[in-house]
């Protein structure tokens, strides 16, 4: 078997991911193999019989591999499990558990009711400050179904939104019918927090909450001050709460 | 072995480059987080965009430049705005590939010793183009600039500064305004598969002791170069349109190199007190104003194009829904790949083929993307510089982090001492694409035109800015020259459409624009 260039490596060793790492490993195994096959020539091999000797079929096999040995993948994009549901790991929060479903983010901060009845269920990174609290109706809103039957229906009014989705793209046609938003993903400066903040919606990013379920009535403390990229830079702890006044049902 | 042409300078500067974009990088992504959505598979077709990048950049900026060189586009780019600024040259171009690169070395597929012809040349068109790109305000790119983006003359600066409609917070302008911005970001987001590089801002500009103006791009919206743009983008009647935005008691401290603004204290809509609209791209010599002949035209204009851009979205939103996971890749990769496809447009030597298909040597790699490797690799790429050939030695303090890494490897000197070497990746091969195919359809300010008509007339025309007896006619010269026959000329060529500037020529200093203004 050949040797490759980055074999031999002082500094760098194996990669943070245990994914990557396989996958990584099973690519540089197909160069290895392919290279001896053309003699360890690597000037005509690199941009040249590489394209023809290295395949798609090859990088098939590596998938194959992790999928032989029975994982599943994480998947972030809905059409993801949607066209191969054999080798993602099952979508939950989507469909009819939906009425069920709640973040449980082990961060989240919680607290009992306080003076004024609001029960702290979480925090997150403000966007941009309000001159009031937001009060509204929790809903999640996870998967393009759900969006499209949105934008069909309308959104129900006083919706704050639940999402995990920090992109401005899954709730595009609606998001300005929000009332407002917690996003469990990104940063202040994540695509969805420019876009609240465009259309004046208030919204909490990197939002890490416990126990709010579908329907229960919700606030957020978008009067509090944002968190700026100097924060984020300087890793500074500046968050705005997130309560429960009221559960659903 | 080859015989080398590469010597020490042409090797110091490109790892200078690389260097100054990891810096760069490196910030931009911390402060973001990897991108994730729930419509598109984000970071797959980000990593398949670099590959794109990495096999086909050098062969299609040389054909750019075989027509029209890296400097020439800069100093036309400064003149409109079209997707060849932030973050389409200014970091897409060099970042996209050198991140293919980098990938491509941790697969054991590429040495860093590879295509450095290539390499060098990448690196050294991004220079020449930034450089004339950031030609007024003297920088390579906005983070030497302490995050900051002064692309205007004094001549263009002073026909958007005169020409601000004032509102505000709760008129009818200003919510028009506002609103369209909005739906015009939300769009952007979406035609650009999730991406930000449909937007842009430059400035700010300073108009008096408390109000700074931004100009705000928002590009590539009509029916143009993007196939999943094709009727569902019929309406929208301009491809790019610029918004002016006078802002009070707020300083924008930062405008990053993905065209993104901050400020402090924070902007908020009721801080912004005027604004301006305009059309451009390379055949419309300039900014052209929209709607900015009245008050209330301008009102009707922003009405108008924020429903235009509002029904699209809609169609767009629903067509892409429908999309499988290919075409969202497609549409995805092609986006990112295809951030400097403008250079091609403004030269006259844009191809679809060139630009919208993914070639065949980064095809190969597609079953390796699904969503947990995809968003792990990256990252690892571009967040943690976990991959083996991003650690450096361990006395090594990166700048941001302290950390012994570096996003994009370095060239090893040795290549000049005898360490074997290759040059180029080769010429652009086939493309596929799961998208249909692209209409014959480009919305320009002449109007829908053919790809062959639209590079015709990019061949055909020179806009007066870079005409030779203007083109090098900056405001050093400006500011000892003013008077003089030739300044005139130029300054009363940009005033041609002012409603507040025409025929008042060279002499004007800031305070009697704002004079002008009450």
């Amino acid at each position: 078997m050949v040797k490759l260039y980055v074999d031999t490596d002082k500094f760098g060793s194996g990669q943070r991911s245990a994914t990557v790492d396989a996958f990584h490993n099973a690519v540089k195994d197909i160069v290895r193999a392919k290279l001896a096959a053309n003699g360890g020539h690597w000037d005509s091999f690199v941009f040249g019989k590489s394209f023809d000797m290295i395949t798609a079929d090859d990088f098939r096999s590596v998938e194959k591999m992790l999928l032989d040995a029975g994982h599943r993948f994480d998947w972030s994009a809905a059409i993801s499990p949607r066209e191969r549901p054999d080798v993602y790991k099952p979508a939950e929060g989507v469909g009819e558990d939906m009425a069920t479903f709640s973040f449980e983010h082990a961060e989240a901060i919680v607290a009992a009711a306080d003076a004024e009845g609001r029960e702290q269920r979480g925090q997150g990174d403000n966007v941009a400050q309000y001159p009031a609290i937001c009060t509204g109706i929790a809903r999640y809103v996870r998967s393009p179904t759900q969006v499209l039957a949105y934008l069909t229906d309308g959104v129900p009014a006083d919706t704050i939104a639940i999402i995990d989705d920090s992109g401005g793209t899954l709730t595009a046609p609606i998001l300005e019918q929000f009332k407002g938003v917690i996003c469990a993903g990104g940063s202040t400066r994540s695509h969805l927090g420019i876009l609240t903040r465009e259309y004046g919606v208030p919204c909490l990013m990197n939002a890490k909450i416990s126990g709010i379920h579908q329907g229960d009535t919700v606030a957020i403390e978008c009067t509090a001050q944002p968190k700026t990229a100097d924060d984020y830079q300087a890793n500074r702890d500046v968050t705005a709460r997130v309560w429960r006044l009221k559960a659903a049902g | 072995m080859k015989t080398s042409n590469i010597n020490y300078a042409q090797l110091l500067e490109t790892n200078n480059l690389m260097q100054i974009n990891t810096d760069e990088s490196y910030w931009l992504c911390v402060t973001r987080t990897v991108q994730e959505s729930k419509l598109f598979p984000v970071p797959s077709y980000m990593m398949l965009s670099y590959l794109m990048a990495y096999y086909r950049y050098p062969s299609l900026l040389r054909k750019i430049e075989g027509r029209m060189s890296a400097e020439e586009v800069g100093t036309r780019a400064r003149n409109m705005g079209i997707k060849i600024q932030n973050p389409g040259v200014s970091w897409g171009l060099p970042c996209f590939y050198l991140l293919g690169r980098e990938w491509l070395i941790n697969l054991g597929m590429l040495k860093p010793t590879d295509a450095l012809d290539d390499l060098i040349y990448v690196m050294n068109f991004w220079k020449r183009f930034q450089l004339s790109y950031h030609r007024n305000d003297g920088h390579i790119n906005n983070k030497e600039f302490g995050h900051r983006s002064q692309i205007l003359s004094e001549a263009r600066a002073q026909v958007f500064h005169a020409d601000l409609y004032d509102c505000v917070a709760g008129d009818e302008l200003h919510e028009a305004a506002q609103a369209f911005m909005a739906s015009a970001s939300q769009y952007g987001f979406l035609i650009s598969c999730e991406s930000r590089i449909s937007l842009h801002n430059h400035g700010p500009y300073k108009l008096n002791d408390t109000t700074e103006m931004m100009v705000r791009d928002f590009m590539d919206l009509a029916e143009s170069d993007f196939p999943w743009l094709d009727d569902v983008a019929a309406g929208v009647e301009f491809n790019n349109v610029s918004v002016t935005m006078a802002v009070k008691d707020c300083h924008f401290y930062l405008v990053d190199d993905w065209g993104s603004f901050e400020a402090k204290p924070e902007f908020s809509a009721d801080k912004l007190v005027g604004v301006g609209l305009y059309a451009s791209d390379n055949l419309s010599d300039g900014h052209i104003p929209l709607g900015m002949g009245s008050r209330e035209e301008l009102i009707d204009t922003f009405k108008r194009l924020e429903h235009q851009v509002r029904e699209a979205t809609n169609k767009l939103w629903r067509k892409i829904a429908s999309m499988t996971r290919d075409q969202m890749m497609d549409a995805g990769a092609i986006t990112y790949f295809a951030i400097c496809k403008d250079l091609a447009h403004v030269a006259g030597v844009y191809d679809p083929d060139d630009w919208m298909m993914v070639d065949e040597r980064a095809e190969r790699f597609r079953p390796l993307l699904n969503d947990e490797y995809s968003r792990d690799v990256l990252g690892e790429l571009v967040g943690y510089l976990s991959n083996p050939s991003q650690r450096v030695q361990e006395y090594t303090m990166m700048q941001h982090s302290n950390a012994p890494t570096r996003m994009y490897s370095n060239i090893p000197y040795a290549v000049l001492a005898g360490e074997p070497y290759t040059m180029t990746t080769g010429q652009v091969y086939p493309g596929i694409s799961y998208l249909d195919p692209k209409k014959d359809v480009y919305t320009t300010t002449r109007g829908k035109l053919t790809a062959a008509e639209f590079n015709r007339l990019s061949q055909e025309f020179t806009p007066t800015a870079s005409l030779p007896k203007f083109a090098h006619l900056c405001d050093t010269w400006v500011k000892y020259n003013y008077e003089s026959p030739l300044a005139q000329e130029f300054y009363l060529h940009e005033q041609r459409n002012s409603r507040r500037l025409k025929g008042k020529g060279a002499g004007l200093s800031r305070a009697d624009i704002e004079a002008l203004r009450k």
